[in-house]
């Protein structure tokens, strides 16, 4: 182990290449793991948001919220289940806003939400007609409390009273109002795909005493007109958000076999190196365990330093790029799960040399091979 | 040449290795190409495809299809501008719909006035809409003669497909092109609610003489509530496309970066692991350009095995769906990728080539040559 650790002192050049592949290929595993994040948390803020068990959609929607809509029948069959306090209606419409202070072409993609039961962060009553909790994001875009926007072609005004934090929708920043205030807007901007009185494009439902709905008793009662949906079934539903996660997740796992057969040359060709001094320290009664315990904490130590710069790399690319730009969020689990992922295939790629290890004779170092 | 065939033979492991890291780079860079171009040729490959070489979007929309509206005092402005010969409605929305009575499933519908201004621009198989109820399909998505029906609560539009366009899908969902009533019996059949269906973007064919991007110029400058785009313009600017883009791009400079280096991390060790070797074979005569070629032929032995390996993997890869993105085996992109990590390799081997011409004969009467 002291030999082990004095080489990584003495002679640090030897291991500056693995490093620096290492370190390669930590910065692409914690990009490609942020870029996800960042994708996913941007997607669907909106909708973790919400302190519900359930959404429920009609069955004709395909689990989006813009094709679904809850007439009131429907929602009186639904509330028969679940208890009208604990149902709520929610819409949404996309719109480009415009924000006192940019340009007459330069509008901020949002998301208008109305909303009837209190997701995260709000408050129990949605704010007044005209009025809108704005999700933290548009504060990078100049918008403050008291911020009138102008939304869509149509130029509804909305009035920022307060903020809100990680509800962002499909990527874009969103605006949380009452549903009369949604209703109006989208009836004014996007006439076909106004919603009349009474409709809504989803219901929020909460469980818990004294009822505890469930989503197949909820659609039961609607005669299947109804699909109802847990929360992380919905953010599953989210359009890209599985195919989005099932291609990094595949991409992540080859670059750690990457990682694995980098640390396996890179150790086997130092072991291959390495074989006459090993045969003089076996000679001296050094184990094979002992030998390879060695290029095991080198290898390990190696990927350390390599992971700690990726990690600091991966906190600056966070801190630098500008809000709205390359969807990236570096957070501890990913950082951390990184690092364990490049622990392992340091273990995996140094046990290709234990055999190398095992096999040196120690009689060759006194000539016995010869 | 010999020596350096001989020695990957006796070195299998060694060299097979190296090998299977490069190829299984190679198949990573490739598949996440055709994941690129299929991502980005799904997202706005309808509006490459569609016959209007520009489009006016309202400002509001922010460049995305669905999401703009034109209203009919932008509709008359655009009419009014000197540079404008003709304009035409084009509608864009996402449905629920079934195929041939098969389960649920997303359809986009575009919808145009003009066959000139919005319908496919090219057909791989069939014909444009005649009749109502008609539809272009995008290729690999439908097939001529599939029914669709385009679901809402109380009712269903049908739609059969008379001929099929080549990478038309729009936000990678299945695409249909149909003629306007149809488009919007459609937002009508998904939202009763519906008043009027106004146009999402208009199709405009320039005045004689003048060219799309001048046209396109002098919409935005007559109308503030105008975003006039050229065909591949409006392609290039729809929100996502560059954000796919710079992201595959890092993705891509960083897995650039780590083929020459392992590749060049392994020569340099090998050429250190020889020293002895090689100072004997230049003591008894062999020059330096021997023993660099040599060193050569085995880089690119190695790079071409992973290239060619790699990419027999990417092959049948390269056939799929991924849902309802359809990869491709872009030959092009192949080669120049191949081309790309050879010049990276080779260049790579700089620092073990320049360890072997270091190498004085000499040394290998005093017995330094293994240092």
């Amino acid at each position: 182990m002291k030999l082990a650790l004095r080489e990584l002192q003495r002679r640090p050049g030897r291991f500056v290449v693995a490093t620096v592949i290492l370190t390669l290929i930590a910065i692409l595993l914690m990009f490609l793991g942020g870029l996800l994040d960042g994708l996913v948390a941007g997607s669907t803020g909106a909708l973790r948001a919400q302190r519900a068990d359930y959404i429920v959609y009609s069955s004709t929607s395909r689990n989006s919220l813009v094709r679904s809509r809850i007439t009131p029948e429907i929602r009186g069959q639904v509330e028969s289940v679940t208890g009208a306090d604990a149902t709520g209606g929610l819409g949404s419409v996309q719109l480009g806003a415009r924000v006192p202070g940019h340009g007459p072409r330069d509008l901020v993609p949002v998301v208008l939400f109305g909303y009837e039961l209190a997701p995260r962060g709000l408050p129990a009553s949605p704010p007044g007609p005209g009025q809108a909790y704005a999700d933290r994001v548009l504060e990078s875009q100049g918008v403050h409390v008291g911020t009138v926007m102008e939304l869509g072609p149509a130029r509804s005004k909305i009035t920022v009273v307060g903020f809100v934090s990680d509800t962002e929708y499909l990527g874009q920043a969103t605006l949380w109002g009452s549903v009369s205030t949604w209703r109006s807007v989208q009836d004014d901007n996007r006439p076909g795909e106004r919603a009349a009185a009474g409709v809504v494009q989803a219901l929020v439902v909460r469980g818990g005493p004294p009822r505890s709905p469930t989503a197949a008793g909820i659609d039961a009662a609607t005669g299947g007109a109804t699909t109802t949906l847990t929360i992380s079934q919905a953010i599953n539903a989210l359009p890209g958000v599985s195919q989005q996660q099932t291609v990094f997740d595949e991409i992540i796992g080859v670059t750690v076999v990457i990682a694995i057969v980098v640390v396996a040359l890179f150790f086997a060709l130092i072991t291959i190196e390495r074989t006459a001094l090993y045969g003089v320290l076996k000679a001296l009664g050094a184990s094979s365990g002992t030998l390879f315990w060695g290029v095991l904490l080198q290898a390990l130590i190696v990927t350390l330093i390599a992971s700690a710069i990726g990690i600091v790399a991966s906190l600056v690319f966070a801190a630098v790029i500008p809000p709205g730009s390359i969807p990236f969020v570096a957070t501890p689990t990913r950082l951390l799960s990184s690092v364990g992922y490049l622990l392992l295939a340091a273990v995996i790629g140094c046990a290709f040399s234990l055999r190398r290890v095992l096999k040196i004779d120690p009689a060759a170092a006194i000539g016995g091979g010869q | 040449m010999f020596l350096a065939l001989r020695e990957i033979g006796r070195a299998k492991a060694r060299f097979g290795l190296l090998t299977a890291a490069i190829a299984l780079l190679v198949f990573l860079i490739l598949t996440q190409q055709a994941l690129q171009t299929g991502l980005i040729t799904s997202f706005v490959g309808a509006i490459r495809q569609q016959s209007a070489p520009v489009l006016v979007y309202s400002v509001d929309g922010e460049r995305t299809l669905q999401g703009s509206v034109i209203t009919p005092g932008l509709e008359a402005g655009v009419k009014q501008v000197p540079s404008v010969a003709a304009t035409a409605d084009i509608g864009q929305g996402t449905f629920t719909a079934s195929i041939n009575g098969r389960s649920q499933s997303d359809a986009a519908l575009i919808g145009y006035t003009d066959p000139k201004l919005g319908a496919p621009s090219t057909l791989s198989a069939g014909r444009l809409p005649t009749a109502p109820g008609e539809a272009v399909g995008s290729a690999g998505d439908f097939s001529i003669g599939d029914h669709v029906r385009v679901l809402g609560p109380r009712s269903a539009t049908e739609l059969t497909v008379v001929g099929l366009a080549p990478d038309a899908q729009i936000q990678v969902t299945p695409t249909l092109f149909v003629a306007w009533p149809d488009y919007v019996a459609a937002v009508r059949t998904a939202n009763p609610d519906a008043t009027t269906v106004l146009p999402n973007v208009l199709g405009v064919e320039p005045a004689a003489g003048v060219t799309p991007s001048a046209a396109a110029e002098q919409i935005n400058a007559a109308l503030p509530q105008a975003d006039a785009l050229t065909r591949s313009q409006a392609a290039a600017d729809t929100p996502g496309v560059s954000a796919v883009q710079d992201s595959f791009n890092v993705i891509f400079l960083l897995f650039a970066l780590v083929v020459p280096l392992v590749t060049g991390l392994f020569f340099l060790i090998i050429t250190l692991q020889k020293s002895r070797s090689l100072t004997l074979l230049r003591a008894i005569g062999a020059p330096g350009g021997v023993l660099v070629r040599a060193l050569l032929i085995q880089v690119l032995c190695i790079l071409g095995g992973g290239i060619i390996i790699g990419t027999l993997l990417f092959a049948p890869l390269s056939q799929i769906k991924v849902g309802a993105l359809s990869l491709r085996f872009d030959v092009t992109g192949v080669l120049t990728w191949a081309g790309l990590l050879l010049v990276l390799g080779v260049v790579s081997a700089f620092a073990a080539i320049q360890r072997v011409l270091r190498i004085d004969p000499v040394e290998a009467t005093t017995g330094e040559g293994g240092r």
